[in-house]
């Protein structure tokens, strides 16, 4: 009892201090997001919880985003989620933000080969590009989250990325001088939890869409390609270099899972089945988009090839006999049989799907 | 209270001996089954022969069927789905029901094996669970993919693509129709009518086709995507109803 006297009197001392001994005027409305609890007198400042919806419009050739129906897109929710990305505060040390190791000027992903985390240690998979998540229906390489959502939750903890805990992370966002309004603001919410941490995440990850390449204004009419880039769009589009197939639509991906002859069995990294429990998923990982794919070296999901010119050479070969191979990979045994000018034509093709506006250089 | 609690009962009673009277409303149900030279297809297993002597097995069918429509004696016709997409790694894709087919005789039901030429439009069905897997690139004249069937031949390690479609903008999409007799009266009950697909009969008669030659594709090739089509026509499907 006498505590909380000392704490009050502490309190008021504090606040009074602050307001030059002045009576304390403010938002005495308990329901607005600014109310002030030491509120004498109602200065007309009260702001009520009102949110700005954001829409994603479909680029062409994109299905419509599906966004599930309890995390509404909202421009406060974005910004929210934009300066969590960015902020180290969410890692164990306060040394890590997922910016890190998705970096924006290599499309949100990361240059090494493996990202190391914040006890130095280092995983086995290549820390994905960040590019048109709002369509993908599975996230990692093995589809091991269903949602934008539930994905966060797991960088944060990870013992080889953030090291944290969400308790950790809930108590210093609760205590720290912007977050409290921020989540107020896009949420309504007084007690900062992890759930409201990762849907605010998530709504920014929504809204990093890459569809101004070369490629499209080209389809636009509003661009031209050169003969080489014209070329690897021929080859890469037809049975010839068969890449479309997996690579699939506008967005470059096709939501499922391939093996596209990488490795002979034994497997080292089991990829899809190691969340279907199906041999007949082993070495099977998640097509990743091509766009931007200029700057998302190293590549694959152990990002085992440093350039664009090496996954050629791989696809040229026809790839490595394994029991999941896709039957896609016809050409198994036989290779593509590009010339060195189609290889090249090839490249040139994937280097007219950077988007310099979304790596932040144009 | 307790007047009009017994009141409604009444009136609910009335209404359930009326519903008694009315007419049994019929479902139909298509199914869509597959066999390799009449027996039921069993995936990633080599077990069959195509008539060139060859080999295979089945790892991926994927196709489109569309304007599924049931024709009565009086020249009505019903439209029981646009497009209907299946998935052999997927049985949820084996079957679609329409509710409350309307009394009348129906003497046929045709379907389109494919999208002809008015809806294989690129990105026309871009919201569909089908626009990725079986979309086809506009280099090679857009539009989509009608079916995918794909597997190893000889051995494990050569594979096969048998991909239709509407090469260069060509249609190749063709028409089934089948006799049959059903009358949908107040007392039929639910239908089902099941769409039968021979796949062994894509590659013989009257064209036999090896993959040792075509294997690698076909996409390209209008002559081959004519052939299949006619191999298609001649007896790939056959349709059966169960009352
Ligand atoms: C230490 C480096 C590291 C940090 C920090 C990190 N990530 Fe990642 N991220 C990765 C790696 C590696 C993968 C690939 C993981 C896999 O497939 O198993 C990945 C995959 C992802 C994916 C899947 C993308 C796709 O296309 O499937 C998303 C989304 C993602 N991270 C978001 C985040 C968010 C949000 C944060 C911060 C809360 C974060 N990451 C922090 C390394 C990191
Ligand atoms: C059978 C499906 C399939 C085909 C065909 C295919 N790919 Fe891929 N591609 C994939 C999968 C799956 C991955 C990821 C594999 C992994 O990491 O283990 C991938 C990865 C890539 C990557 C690396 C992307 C990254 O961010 O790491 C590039 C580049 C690529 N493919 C280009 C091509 C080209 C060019 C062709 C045609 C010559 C092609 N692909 C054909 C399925 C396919």
């Amino acid at each position: 009892m006498k505590s909380l006297i000392y704490l009050l009197l502490g309190a008021i001392l504090i606040i009074s201090c602050k307001k030059d001994l002045a009576p304390i005027s403010g938002c005495t409305d308990n329901i607005a997001i600014n109310y002030n609890p030491n509120a004498i007198t109602e200065d007309q400042s009260c702001n009520y919880f009102s949110t700005t919806p954001y829409v994603i419009e479909t680029p062409y050739g994109f299905p419509d985003m599906k966004i599930p129906s309890d995390n509404p897109m909202t421009v406060e929710g974005i910004a929210l989620g934009e300066k969590l990305f960015k902020d180290p505060i969410l890692s164990a040390d306060n040394t890590q933000a997922c910016i890190n190791c998705h970096q924006q000027n290599f499309s949100f992903s990361d240059p090494n080969q493996f990202s190391t985390g914040i006890d130095n240690i280092q995983g086995n998979r290549n820390a994905s590009a960040l590019i048109n998540l709002g369509w993908n229906t599975s996230f990692n390489w093995d589809g091991s989250s269903l949602t934008l959502e539930e994905q966060a939750f797991e960088p944060v903890t990870n013992s080889i990325e953030m090291h944290n805990t969400w308790m950790n992370v809930e108590q210093e966002l609760n205590s720290h001088i912007d977050y409290p309004f921020l989540f107020k603001q896009a949420f309504n919410i007084n007690y900062i939890d992890s759930s409201h941490v990762v849907k605010a995440i998530a709504q920014f990850e929504r809204t990093l869409i890459s569809t101004n390449s070369k490629l499209d204004r080209y389809l636009k009419n509003e661009e031209q390609l050169t003969i080489s880039e014209l070329n690897g769009y021929a080859i890469f589009n037809t049975e010839k270099g068969d890449c479309f197939h997996c690579h699939s639509t506008n967005m470059f991906m096709d939501n499922l899972f391939h093996n596209n002859g990488l490795d002979i069995e034994p497997f080292i990294d089991i990829g899809r089945a190691k969340v279907t429990s199906n041999p007949l998923d082993n070495g099977k990982f998640k097509t990743p988009t091509l766009r931007n794919v200029e700057m998302t070296a190293p590549y694959m999901h152990d990002g085992r090839f440093a350039t664009l010119e090496e996954v050629v050479e791989h696809y040229d070969s026809g790839g490595k006999y394994s029991t999941t191979v896709d039957p896609l990979m016809k050409k198994l045994g036989v290779g593509l049989q590009l010339s060195n000018q189609e290889k090249k034509d090839l490249v040139a093709y994937l280097k007219t799907l950077t988007d310099n506006e979304f790596i932040g250089s144009d | 209270m307790k007047k009009t609690l017994l009141l409604i009962s009444a009136i609910a009673f009335l209404f359930t001996s009326c519903d008694k009277d009315k007419a049994i409303v019929t479902d139909i149900t298509i199914n869509f089954n597959h066999t390799v030279n009449g027996s039921e297809l069993m995936t990633n297993s080599m077990i069959y022969t195509n008539e060139a002597g060859e080999n295979y097995d089945i790892q991926t069918l994927k196709y489109l069927i569309s304007d599924i429509t049931l024709h009565s004696e009086n020249g009505s016709s019903l439209l029981l789905d646009e497009v209907h997409f299946i998935d052999i790694s997927d049985e949820s894709t084996f079957s679609l029901t329409y509710n409350e087919v309307p009394n009348n005789n129906y003497t046929s039901i045709s379907f389109d094996m494919g999208l002809d030429t008015a809806k294989n439009i690129s990105n026309k069905y871009v919201n569909d669970d089908f626009h990725t897997t079986m979309f086809w690139p506009e280099p090679n004249g857009g539009g989509y993919h009608y079916m995918k069937l794909e597997g190893a031949y000889n051995n494990d390690s050569t594979f096969y693509n048998t991909h239709t479609g509407g090469t260069m903008g060509a249609d190749y999409s063709f028409n089934h129709v089948e006799n049959i007799s059903l009358t949908v009266d107040n007392d039929l009950g639910d239908v089902s009518v099941n769409i039968n697909m021979e796949i062994n009969n894509w590659y013989n008669s009257p064209n036999q086709i090896e993959f040792s030659s075509y294997g690698m594709g076909i996409m390209m090739n209008m002559m081959m995507q004519m052939n299949i089509q006619m191999n298609g026509i001649t007896d790939v499907f056959s349709v059966t109803v169960d009352k």
